[in-house]
């Protein structure tokens, strides 16, 4: 797509419209409406600005180096404890995303669930699960509908409408991606079950869209940014249309240190460091933190002062709390005839059959099931994981002769489940540790719930059966059964709700705090959805722009 | 830190689509530099960045073991040694201090063991009997970890010559594909599902 050389270039110490931190799932959609709505904006975007062509097939830049995403290499350590009680260690990386234009829009698998009208109003209807802050949204599923559909249709998403989706007001823009081998085993399996498979809705163009291309199939999307622009990431679908607009300013390599506020109170500075280290703030008349449920709080935190001194927007003490990951099994089956299932997307087929469990169960939880490739199709992990199959050999011979079978001739089924809002989840600063800027390192203290965990053996089992009724010679699995610790959905931590005692923002995202202070990523969430929270983050942003400039315009902000 | 006490779950756990969360936690900027270099060498007139000969004759034999070759090519054919030369070269100290304390070791191993001074004078029989002891080492789990990098990993690090990583597993490095991509989807599309 072609980018009008048309950036203004803001001064400093001149108010803007709009500062937003972070250019990725929300930060792209929120600076395209807000630009395009004519209003003066600065994104601050802590990594480069990467386009189609800087993209390769490059397991050892991405996946170890962590090119993307950044660790303790990069000068990003992170720590984590499982609770309170428990030591706390220093990793490479525990909440992982990409720093870049795009965020991990751009590296991410481009599954794209809808979340369903239940999960908005999940506690009313399954009724409270006592020690958790398990709660309604402040919205309905039909409040946000209108914005999926916008998602859809300007982000770019590919699908088959039908009774197995939730309710939609619009067609799907292009059609479902071709099955792949792997979904055709799933979908066998679950019709001889007597369930209900249907096409995956992805962000990943299937034919040609608002400009772009249509996928060629390549099978580098999870982990690896989309060389043909087919797949939806902000990056292609919102960012050139913010730049072309005139009025957005995209300053990449640009460290957001700090929000200060006036001594009204009200946020009117973002302060940041620009790549070379040099430190400067921005005056901005409105704050949009969409620097996702990890970094959002940890700002948020970071920004304590006299005034605010649990951190900003924090009088709930909420900020950093309830963060959620999604759960997960894989199972692993081998097949007679080649499955291919490193080529074209992640997975074309998904089941949503077990989207809320029986409660006789006596335990909460649900979520959806699709097929993929073990290792993401990519080469490296997939023999680092060999000798896949219990009694196998990891090295030698029989491993090599293995290896040349589980690459092409297995498929996965995967399992991706809720997690519950719990207090004791959550990211603050690590009082030890210190990233290169000198900042407190983010913190995860994070420990699955029992009923998470349960809800992740079910579907551990469940595909374990559907990998055996589809015929699989061999099969292997894993969930986490001791509980996950660290994950790339970032969930919950800047919750929304009605009540500023137990929440961070109103249902439009703005701060009960501070009137002029906006958060909107994945820390907006209040559930958790099945695992496929994308799609969700960009029809909240939409909505929540909406809501912004309606409020500008008004001079209600 | 490379995390070598990887078990096959948490090789699951990190390879599969639905964690996305590697544990494989090296990381380092500008590899490439000498990659270049390295795509020339040859195995016997080579000249290593950080690897003496000695170090390179061995780990050579060692991930000749891991990957062997057999009727396919292994990590001799892939050049996997001036793969690890080449990320070893990258501010990975540490790892090369646990290879080459593991590397005395298997040594010492191998005088007690067969009156030999070096691990790459042993029979193949003698060397997989040693590997085998040594299996669960931080050493092992290194040299294994390079070993497979080497040999599956883009041909500008310095390994997967002539792509025969990618053969050996059936992975085509193709840019577009178009369906079917397997068995079961041309079957599929046959019956009209």
């Amino acid at each position: 797509m072609a980018e009008a050389n048309t950036q203004p270039s803001y001064p400093t110490r001149e108010e803007v419209d709009f500062v937003i931190v972070g250019s990725g799932a929300a930060g792209g959609v929120m600076a395209k409406e807000l630009s395009v709505a004519g209003f003066s904006v600065v994104v601050l975007e802590q990594g480069p600005h990467l386009k189609a062509a800087d993209f390769k097939h490059d397991e050892w830049g991405y996946d170890v180096n962590k090119e993307l995403t950044w660790g303790a290499r990069q000068g990003y350590p992170q720590t984590f404890r499982k609770s309170v009680d428990h030591d706390t260690q220093t990793r490479e990386s525990v909440l992982d995303y990409a720093h870049n234009v795009g965020g991990s829009s751009v590296h991410f698998s481009g599954n794209f669930w809808r979340f369903r009208p239940i999960d908005f109003m999940e506690a009313s209807v399954r009724g409270p699960i006592s020690g958790t802050n398990f709660a309604d949204w402040p919205i309905s599923y039909d409040e946000l509908e209108p914005y999926y559909t916008k998602v859809d249709w300007e982000v770019g998403v590919s699908g088959l409408a039908g009774p197995w989706d939730p309710p939609r007001s619009r067609e799907y823009p292009c059609p479902p991606m071709p099955v792949k081998s792997s979904d055709v085993l799933l979908e066998r399996a679950a019709k001889q079950m007597g369930l209900t498979p249907y096409p995956a809705p992805v962000a990943i163009l299937s034919q040609p869209h608002n400009g772009r291309p249509g996928c060629i199939h390549c099978g580098f999307c999870n982990g690896y940014g989309c060389e043909v622009n087919a797949k939806s990431s902000s990056m292609v679908s919102m960012i050139p249309l913010a730049l072309d607009s005139g009025n957005c300013e995209l300053r990449t390599g640009c460290t957001v240190s700090r929000v200060n506020t006036d001594e009204n109170g009200r946020a009117n500075e973002v302060v940041y460091w620009e790549e070379d280290g040099t430190e400067q703030a921005q005056l901005a008349k409105a704050v949009v933190l969409c620097a996702n449920g990890a970094e959002t709080p940890r700002l948020l935190l970071a920004s304590e002062s006299e005034q605010h001194p649990n951190g900003l927007a924090n009088s709930s003490g909420v900020v950093g709390k309830n963060l959620m990951f999604n759960g997960y099994s894989t199972a692993v089956g081998l097949f007679d005839e080649p499955v291919n299932a490193y080529k074209s997307v992640p997975a074309t087929r998904v089941l949503h059959d077990f989207y809320e469990l029986d409660p006789s169960l006596g335990y909460y939880g649900g979520g959806g099931i699709d097929a993929r490739h073990f290792s993401a199709g990519r080469p490296m992990n997939m023999a680092l994981a060999g000798g896949l199959f219990e009694g196998d050999a990891t090295w030698g011979s029989e491993y090599k002769k293995n290896l040349q079978k589980e690459f092409t001739h297995t498929a996965a089924f995967d399992g991706h489940t809720t997690s519950l809002p719990l207090a004791t989840n959550t990211v603050t600063l690590d009082p030890n540790v210190r990233d290169k800027w000198g900042r407190a390192a983010m913190r995860t203290t994070y420990s699955d719930h029992p009923d998470d965990i349960s809800t992740m053996k079910f579907f551990y089992d469940k595909t374990m059966e559907l990998l055996d009724v589809a015929g699989a010679t061999k099969s292997v699995g894993f969930y986490a059964e001791e509980g996950q610790e660290g994950n790339v959905h970032l969930l919950g931590t800047c919750r929304m709700g009605n009540d500023p005692s137990n929440s961070v923002v109103d249902k439009f995202h703005r701060s009960h705090d501070v009137e002029n202070l906006f958060m909107v990523d994945g820390s907006s969430l209040v559930t958790s959805g099945r695992g496929q929270p994308t799609m969700t983050i960009m029809a909240l942003a939409f909505r929540a722009a909406d809501n912004i400039i309606q409020f500008a315009r008004r001079g209600e902000i | 830190m490379i995390d070598t006490q990887l078990s096959r779950r948490a090789f699951l756990r990190s390879a599969s689509g639905a964690a996305k969360t590697s544990i494989i936690v090296l990381g380092l900027p500008a590899i490439l530099v000498s990659c270049e270099r390295s795509k020339q060498a040859m195995l016997n007139n080579e000249e290593f960045s950080v690897l003496t000969e000695e170090e390179a004759q061995e780990f050579h034999a060692i991930a000749a073991r891991i990957i062997p070759t057999d009727e396919t090519p292994g990590a001799t054919e892939a050049g996997v040694i001036y793969f690890i030369d080449n990320v070893l070269n990258d501010d990975r100290e540490s790892e090369h201090e646990t290879l080459r304390l593991g590397l005395r070791e298997l040594q010492i191993a191998a005088a007690l063991g067969f009156n030999a001074s070096y691990f790459h004078e042993l029979e193949p029989e003698q060397q997989d009997q040693l590997l085998t002891e040594a299996q669960d080492t931080a050493f092992f789990g290194t040299i294994r970890f390079l070993t497979i990098a080497g040999m599956f990993s883009l041909p500008e690090y310095g390994g997967n010559r002539d792509n025969v990583g990618y053969q050996l597993i059936g992975f085509e490095d193709r840019h577009a594909w178009q369906p079917p991509f397997g068995s079961y989807d041309a079957d599929y599309i046959q019956r009209g599902e």
